[in-house]
Formats: C-alpha cells, sequence, structure tokens
C-alpha cells in the first residue's frame, strides 16, 4: 500500500473512532457495548434514548458540517492562494451569521426550513462585499484579508447587537448556538441541510483539477484554456455555500476551515485531488472531536464546539503565521 | 515655521467647538435614562429620589464613560504610534480581549476580592496579549509587518475570548455577567468604579503627554528616532506600558470596547494634524465625547431596554475600520 493510502485509511479509522467516542462522552457516560447494541439492534443492555435522538444526530451533524468547512476553507485558500484565509477569517461565516439573526429577528413566523437561505444570503453579500471592496483596490491578496477582517468585526458587531436587543430571552437563547455550538441539535436540523450539503461536497470533490489550475496563478490558468473569472466566481458561490449552510445549523465554528486544509496539505501536499478528501476527513474528525472534547471535559456543563476549535486553531494560525514567514525570508 | 503659527489663536475656535461638543455629548448623557421625567436640573435638587437618580446612578456612569473614552483613546494613540501602523488599536491588536482574560482569571481561578489586584491582573493580561502579537508580527526582530500585526492580534484575540468563554461555561454563578465581558457595558457603574478608573485617566494623560515627542519621533522611523537621541525601543516599551495599564484598567471597569482607540486618533489626525504634543490633549476630548454619545444612545435608542455600550461603539466602529481597510495605503 502507497502512503498516501496508509493515510488515508489512518484517517477513516481516526474519524470513526472520534465518532464512536463522541456517542460515548457527555453527562451519562456510555459503553462502547452498549453503544453497538443500540446502533446494530443487538440483545443486552441500551441507550435508545440518549444515542438515538441526542448524539447520533449530533455527530452526524459534525461530520458533516466538518467536511464542508473544511473543504470551504481549502477552496478559499486555494482560490486567493494564502495559506492564512478561511471562510472564517475573511468575514463569510459571520456574514451567514448575521443573515440568520436577520431573518430571525425580523420575521419571526417564518419556519426553520429558511434558516438555510437565509445563511446563505448573508454569507453571499458578505462574499460580494469583501470581493468588490478588495476589487477596488487591484485585489491583492493582502487587502482581501483585511477588508474580509473589516466585514467580519461588521457582521459581529451586528449579531451582538441582535442578541442583546432582543429582550426576550425566548428569542435570544436559541441564538447562542450562533456562537458555534452543537448542543441541542438534532434530526431536525440535520434533515434541513444534508441533501444540499452532499451535493456541495460531491461537487467540491470532483471540481480538483479547476483548483489545481487556479493554483498555478491566473495567467497560467487562462493560458492553459480555463476561463479564469467564471472558475473563480464558481468556486467562490461554492465555498460560500458549504460554510453558510453549515453556519446556519451549528453556527460559527472558527478555525476548521484554516487548520484542515493545512495539515492536509502538509502531509499529502498541494495536489487537490488527495488534498480535498484528505481535508475533509480531517475536518469531520476535527469537529466530531471538538464536540466530543467540550462534552468529556466537565460534565454535566458543555463547553461549545466552537471554544474548543479556536483554542486549538488560534495558536495553531500564530503557528501557521510564522512558519511561512520565515519560508519567504528564507 | 508652518507648525508654530499654526498652534496660534488660530486654533482655539476650533478647540472650543469640541470642548462644545463634549459638554453637549455628556449632557445627553446624563439626560438620558430609564426614568424620562428626570433632567438634568434634578442635579441641584435636594435630597429627592430625582436627586439620587442622578447622583448615585447617572452622573457615574457619564463620568466612567469619559474617562473610557480617555483611557482607549490614548491607548489606541500610542499603539498607532509604536507600531507606525493606522490600524493597530487596543481591540484589533488582541490587547482588549487579554486584559479580559486576566481579569477573567482572577475572578474564576484566584479569588483576588481587591479592586487593585484586578486591575493588576487585567494590565499584566493586556501587556502580555500586546506582547505576544508584537513577537508575531515579527517585531523583536525588528521587521514588524502591518498585515501580521492585524492578523496576530486577531488570533491572540479570538484566543482569549474563546478563553474568557470557556472560563464563563465552567462558572455557573458568572455566566450571566458574559455580555459585558464579550462586548463591553457600564450598565452597573457606581462611584467606586469611577474612583478606580479616574486616577488612571489622569496619569495615563499626563504619562503619554510625557511620551509625546517621542512618539513623534517614532514617525520618522526608528534609525531617525535613534539618531535624535531617543531610543526606539525605549519608546516602544514605555508606550506598550503606559497603553497596557491604559486599556486594562478600563476594562476592569467595563469590560472589552472596541473601536474606540482605532477610530478616535484618526478622527483627531484629520482635525488637527499628525503632532502628537497636541494629539495628547485633542484625543481625550474626543475620547470621551464619542464614549458619552455612545452610552447616551445606548440608552435612549431601544428605551426602557439599555444596550451595552460596547456594541453602539461596535456598530460605528466597524465601518470606519471597513474603510480603513479598504482605503488606508501603507499595508501591503
Amino acid at each position: 500500500m502507497t502512503r498516501d493510502g496508509l493515510v488515508f485509511v489512518a484517517l477513516v479509522v481516526g474519524v470513526l473512532l472520534a465518532s464512536i467516542w463522541s456517542l460515548s462522552a457527555g453527562a451519562v457516560a456510555i459503553e462502547w457495548s452498549v453503544i453497538a447494541n443500540t446502533l446494530f439492534d443487538l440483545d443486552g443492555p441500551k441507550q435508545d434514548y440518549i444515542i438515538l435522538k441526542s448524539r447520533l444526530p449530533r455527530t452526524v451533524l459534525a461530520l458533516l458540517t466538518g467536511a464542508s468547512l473544511a473543504l470551504s476553507g481549502a477552496i478559499v485558500q486555494a482560490l486567493l492562494r494564502n495559506p492564512l484565509a478561511s471562510p472564517k477569517i475573511i468575514g463569510i461565516n459571520s456574514g451567514a451569521a448575521l443573515g440568520v439573526c436577520l431573518m430571525v429577528l425580523l420575521l419571526p413566523s417564518v419556519s426553520l426550513a429558511y434558516l438555510p437561505i437565509a445563511a446563505i444570503a448573508g454569507g453571499i453579500l458578505a462574499a460580494t462585499i469583501i470581493y468588490i471592496g478588495a476589487d477596488l483596490r487591484g485585489a491583492s491578496p493582502a487587502r482581501l484579508v483585511l477588508v474580509g477582517i473589516a466585514v467580519g468585526f461588521l457582521c459581529d458587531a451586528g449579531v451582538d447587537f441582535i442578541l442583546v436587543t432582543s429582550s426576550d430571552a425566548q428569542f435570544s437563547a436559541p441564538l447562542i448556538w450562533l456562537t458555534g455550538s452543537l448542543w441541542a441539535r438534532g434530526w431536525t436540523h440535520l434533515g434541513l441541510v444534508w441533501p444540499w450539503l452532499l451535493v456541495c461536497i460531491a461537487i467540491a470533490l470532483s471540481l480538483f483539477y479547476r483548483l489545481d489550475l487556479l493554483r498555478l496563478g491566473p495567467q497560467t490558468a487562462s493560458g492553459l484554456g480555463e476561463n479564469v473569472r467564471a472558475a473563480r466566481l464558481s468556486l467562490m458561490i461554492l465555498a460560500v455555500l458549504l460554510a453558510a449552510l453549515s453556519v446556519s445549523v451549528v453556527g460559527v465554528l472558527g478555525f476548521v476551515g484554516l487548520i484542515a486544509p493545512h495539515i492536509a496539505r502538509t502531509v499529502l501536499g498541494g495536489g487537490h485531488a488527495r488534498l480535498l478528501p484528505c481535508a475533509m476527513l480531517i475536518g469531520m474528525g476535527l469537529v466530531v472531536w471538538a464536540d466530543a472534547i467540550g462534552r468529556a471535559i466537565a460534565p454535566p456543563i458543555e463547553v461549545s464546539a466552537g471554544i474548543v476549535t479556536a483554542l486549538l486553531g488560534a495558536p495553531f494560525f500564530v503557528m501557521i503565521m510564522i512558519t511561512t514567514q520565515r519560508k519567504i525570508r528564507a | 515655521m508652518m507648525q508654530f503659527r499654526a498652534s496660534g489663536g488660530v486654533r482655539w475656535p476650533r478647540l472650543s467647538l469640541l470642548i462644545l461638543a463634549c459638554c453637549l455629548c455628556a449632557y445627553a448623557s446624563i439626560t438620558t435614562g430609564g426614568r424620562g421625567d428626570v433632567g438634568f436640573w434634578d442635579l441641584f435638587a435636594r435630597d429627592t429620589l430625582a436627586a439620587s437618580v442622578m447622583w448615585d446612578i447617572r452622573l457615574p456612569r457619564t463620568v466612567v464613560a469619559m474617562c473610557i473614552g480617555v483611557n482607549l483613546g490614548l491607548a489606541g494613540l500610542i499603539l498607532q504610534a509604536v507600531t507606525r501602523n493606522p490600524l493597530a488599536s487596543p481591540a484589533i491588536l488582541g490587547v482588549n480581549q487579554g486584559a479580559a482574560l486576566g481579569l477573567v482569571f482572577g475572578l474564576v481561578f484566584a479569588p483576588v476580592s481587591n479592586a487593585l489586584g484586578l486591575q493588576t491582573l487585567a494590565i499584566v493580561g493586556a501587556f502580555t496579549a500586546g506582547f505576544i502579537t508584537f513577537a508575531i508580527a515579527g517585531g523583536l526582530g525588528g521587521r514588524l509587518d502591518g498585515l501580521r500585526l492585524v492578523l496576530g492580534g486577531v488570533a491572540v484575540g479570538a484566543f482569549a475570548y474563546a478563553m474568557v468563554r470557556f472560563t464563563f461555561t465552567l462558572e455557573d454563578d458568572l455566566s450571566r455577567q458574559v455580555l459585558r465581558w464579550t462586548v463591553g457595558s457600564i450598565t452597573d457603574v457606581r462611584w467606586d468604579d469611577v474612583k478606580l478608573i479616574v486616577v488612571w485617566a489622569g496619569g495615563g494623560l499626563i504619562a503619554t503627554a510625557f511620551i509625546a515627542q517621542r512618539l513623534n519621533l517614532m514617525a520618522l522611523g526608528e534609525a531617525s528616532s535613534a539618531g535624535l537621541g531617543a531610543d526606539p525601543r525605549m519608546t516602544l516599551l514605555m508606550g506598550a506600558f503606559v497603553a497596557a495599564v491604559l486599556t486594562g484598567t478600563s476594562v476592569a471597569v467595563a469590560g472589552p470596547i472596541a473601536f474606540v482607540g482605532l477610530v478616535v486618533p484618526h478622527v483627531c489626525r484629520m482635525l488637527i494634524g499628525p503632532d502628537h504634543r497636541r494629539l495628547v490633549f485633542v484625543v481625550p476630548i474626543i475620547g470621551a465625547t464619542l464614549m458619552m454619545a455612545a452610552d447616551g444612545v445606548s440608552k435612549w435608542l431601544t428605551a426602557p431596554i439599555e444596550i451595552p455600550v460596547g456594541v453602539v461603539v461596535a456598530l460605528i466602529g466597524a465601518p470606519f475600520f471597513l474603510c480603513q481597510a479598504l482605503f488606508a495605503d501603507d499595508i501591503e
């Protein structure tokens, strides 16, 4: 077996182990044998309610959102050709969160099914502002990242404003998950997004060759027959869809879109045919693990997965910054 | 020669306009509040409930808003000067969040009850966060990179912010205050808090005035600064220390209020130019004006509910930051 094959096998095993741990960890710790009994309907002690109603949908949701955030990050990094970029850093996640908040605020009677649409609208709006804004000044990667940070701050301010001005606790409490938590997510939330997410993930995985072309730079890519503008636009929309859909169900989970593609690139190199699935698996494992550790660290209190990913991701971000700086200087 | 003439009498009308604006905002801050029937003149009433509302609730709040404007404005001025980066400010460099983390550590893990101990922890947190951001941006090697400074600050801020939220998750009693610690609020301040901050605001102003000339020399570049007899490393250290004290003390009273430190120095530079010896006296006026106006708005906008003042400031400051990110020239 080749080295790449080994890496993939290891990753799949890792994701499976993390998922099992996620099913067992929490306020009520559950034995692995009980999990097996429940999942496969065997004889013996079971925990139907906790596992099937609470932890299983949560784990599946974590797997899906982890995959989509990681792919979104990989696409954004390839488009901007900047290892420090991610949907969170350039403000897309915050835009989606603002979209969700605005919808709940302005149209409280509309059903939850429209949350993903509101998130996508917010994400697209943020991305448009970032792109136009950066384009005004020649769209250098540095400018783009900076404008993205600013747009993110702006959307965060809007979200904070909506959260604190809603005097109604009934209203603001459900919005707390916007800060990145899988708490109380169930089958209904999964039902909202899984078809869309699966389609987007499949499209993203199949577009690896476009990303490879774009990574060569705009001149080379168009020389090789690629319509750079169209490819960039469609990929950007795909990245926004992936990020916004996951924000609409689990809130802003920072740094997953940053870490996963970066680790994948370090392990398997820059070719997107292997990088994308590898990043996807790492993202899945990361979110499942972050959610599980948040439940396991001090039961019965739950620490949001968003806090765990931020605590892990911020130092990681700094590390990437310092190492890329060394490379540039050398 | 221009400078000399410019600092003459011509400036007085503008300065008096600023002071007038400041007084108006103070008036706006002090007359708005939950009880609409209580107004300015109740300050001079004797022993009535209305007078008590003015003296015990509104006046300390207005004074604290003023002091925080002074503190954060000056901290932003110093940070922008020593890093020579127009985007530097306590919130963007992670200094605010670092101070909040230091303070929360004091509240939760080491039960420090006296105010001075808490303030010290906040100052230490602010200084540490600023130092880490500076080191990440390559400042220790003498090559401070503008974009890396902002990115590093965002990372340090995100980390400290996540730690603050993590700590609050574990500590149920404190978690109701979480908004105060993430956006900044002065709803519950009393005279005790005023005592804590007013001394530092005054001391910080004097200290900043003393290093104003050094900050001017920083603008010429490190080599020129050294050539003119002001060691840039010394300036940096002094500036960072004063900025950490100013930020830490204001965070200890009101939580991390963002963007005041970014907006105020820019507005002042637009008004009176880049000379820090004059900026140091105008920044506090504009900072206080902005904060008192924001305080008034926070009480008035969604009355009878009060919004944390940090949210109001963020709604003003974030678009400003966006403009800066779009139009500032020396970033790339």
